[in-house]
């Protein structure tokens, strides 16, 4: 396996990419890692790195690659939106195409809030080889006002650990985002743009019928046994026409957690198996 | 305009290391190279991407900047065997990325030609920084965020460890507690840490000295890092300067001065005028929110710009 670290360009912002390719020429299809949002991005990096250096070992060449404002990336996050980012992704996906000219199709992996950029990248259905290729959705964020409302908490908590109370409420913190002001999230400046864009209940509506082609797995990640099956990743993986839903057992490494998380076996071992189904 | 590159090289055990390297508009080889290591488990740009503005502030200042991931981490090759986090931070404290700090300050030397050196880090990347200095003396400088004195592994039960100041928090919120429904069901069902409430209670009864005027007792330092008080005077010694920047909520603080400064203060005097040191009120261990980051950086533009640490001399 080669490793290669660059930088690519989207528009005028230097993004940060690390291809893991197959030493043999390949076929295969290429896979873009599609990292989650903020400090979730450092959490899960390393079991990132391990199922991208998995794919590769089975001969498909991947991109992974910071999103603007994130990582090694250029680019203020605050001034992100929605449609930056996917333009990001779009991005990686051309440079996984000239990286990997001979890969018959590609295919997107995300976590989280990535697995949600994946999701609707792919739906749009304009670009060629990501027409029919695979999409592996870990536990993505379909209530995109839920998932930035529990953004917003990471601040009330901040506050309440130094200040010894709330100084800005909720309530506040939304006010400001709406007056165009940057608020801080775990250590991320967000701004309204990207709040207004992406703090939406429908930012992947779990039950609206789906066009993307290509198989399709729907993973909860779920801390033991004892959690439900979550009806909403199960309404998503049916609603596309070759779908399939999945549930497997990790801890939460996205965020702070008592053990070292450097892989995902199970999560790793559940994804390469169904693409071994879906490449017989 | 500043440039950055995707850079790796080899660590001593072969494992590929990779990390960004970023030169300033005229790179200027007579100034030290800076070396940002990574915090804790986190890859090179820090929690919160920290060392992205601080990169920003050093290269705008003319300083070349190397950040780059320790084996098994980030981007690196290698594979650790930990399972618990506090057994992987341990063995950052006790040196384990010293050999790749090592091998980044020889990569720059012999690819790039610089003779003089600054670490700088966060927390677990703060102690490396000390414990390499302390093996290469071409390291002049040391930039730290967050000095961490102790061991994570020890921590097991925390709060037997816990600083003057940490009680005294810790006091304030119990109390702040007081009128919560979930706060008494935790009391009252045995989920509290009594240890703590009273010894947390006692000192409001008990007078002694200010906090960090008198050391911690045998017991309480018992989770100190015995290789940071040699590596860290070995290093004043030799004429190394260092700014120390510290959050005012991190337990970090308290650490330094009670487990360590009241331990070794006469020790300490003679090098006082090679040590900046500045608290950042109210911040908290990674510099959350903005307003403490910019404080930080400022405190360090004004450290960066001193003669003698952009061109060095005998302290």
């Amino acid at each position: 396996m080669k490793e290669i670290p660059f930088f690519f360009s989207r528009d005028d912002i230097q993004l940060f990419g690390f291809a893991h390719l197959p030493t043999e020429t390949t076929t295969k299809t290429a896979f873009v890692f599609s990292h989650p949002f903020a400090e979730e991005k450092l959490w899960a990096q390393r079991v990132f790195v391990s199922c991208a250096r998995a794919l590769a070992r089975r001969g498909h060449p991947v991109l992974r690659f910071d999103y603007t404002g994130a990582g090694d990336s250029a680019g203020d996050l605050a001034e992100t939106t929605l449609e930056t980012h996917i333009a990001d992704l779009t991005a990686a996906v051309e440079q996984v195409a000239k990286l990997a000219p001979h890969a018959k199709q590609i295919g997107l992996v995300g976590l989280r809030f990535g697995a949600t950029l994946a999701a609707i990248l792919a739906e749009r259905r304009c670009i060629d080889r990501l027409a029919d290729g695979p999409l592996v959705l870990w536990d993505p964020i379909c209530d995109g006002a839920s998932y930035f409302q529990e953004l917003l908490r990471s601040n009330l908590t901040t506050q309440l650990a130094v200040y010894g109370r709330v100084v800005d409420n909720r309530e506040r913190l939304q006010e400001r985002l709406r007056n165009g002001e940057r608020v801080n999230v775990d250590g991320y400046e967000i701004g309204k743009a990207l709040f207004e864009s992406c703090a939406i209940p429908s930012l992947l509506p779990p039950g609206q019928q789906r066009v993307h082609n290509g198989p399709v797995l729907v993973v909860q990640i779920a801390a033991n046994e004892k959690q439900k099956d979550r009806d909403d990743l199960q309404a998503l993986a049916s609603a596309y026409p070759q779908g399939r839903f999945a549930r497997v057992n990790e801890q939460p490494f996205w965020r702070e957690i008592r053990q070292f998380y450097g892989r995902a076996e199970r999560l790793e071992a559940t994804t390469l198996e169904w693409l071994e189904q879906i490449d017989a | 305009m500043p440039k950055v590159e995707a850079i790796s090289f080899l660590n001593r055990d072969g494992l590929r290391l990779y990390g960004t390297l970023h030169t300033p508009g005229e790179p200027n080889r007579t100034l030290p190279a800076v070396i940002l290591l990574s915090p804790g488990v986190k890859m090179r740009v820090g929690p919160g991407r920290l060392y992205v503005p601080l990169t920003e502030l050093l290269t705008s200042l003319g300083y070349t900047v190397l950040r780059f991931d320790f084996f098994g981490l980030g981007d690196s090759e290698g594979d650790l065997s930990e399972v618990m986090l506090a057994d992987v931070y341990n063995h950052i404290e006790v040196g384990r990325y010293v050999e790749d700090t090592l091998c980044a300050i020889e990569w720059l030397a012999t690819t790039h030609g610089f003779k003089r050196f600054m670490l700088g880090g966060l927390c677990g990347g703060a102690v490396t920084a000390v414990l390499a200095a302390q093996r290469d003396s071409r390291v002049e400088s040391l930039l730290s965020l967050g000095m961490n004195v102790t061991l994570s592994s020890n921590a097991v039960t925390p709060a037997k460890y816990l600083t003057r100041a940490e009680l005294d928090s810790r006091r304030q919120k119990y109390f702040r507690r007081l009128l919560e429904p979930k706060s008494w069901w935790r009391f009252l069902t045995f989920q509290s840490e009594y240890g703590v409430i009273w010894r947390s209670m006692l000192r409001m009864f008990v007078r002694d000295k200010p906090a960090a005027q008198q050391p911690v007792s045998e017991e309480q330092r018992g989770n100190a890092n015995p290789l940071f008080p040699p590596a860290y005077l070995a290093f004043l010694a030799r004429g190394g300067r260092a700014l120390l920047v510290f959050a005012e909520k991190d337990r970090l603080y308290s650490e330094y001065e009670e487990k360590f400064v009241a331990f070794y203060r006469e020790q300490l005097e003679p090098y006082q005028l090679q040590i900046r040191q500045h608290i950042i009120p109210y911040a908290n261990h990674v510099l959350t929110f903005h307003e403490w980051q910019r404080e930080m950086l400022e405190h360090c533009r004004a450290w960066l710009q001193l003669p003698e640490i952009r061109h060095g001399s005998p302290a």
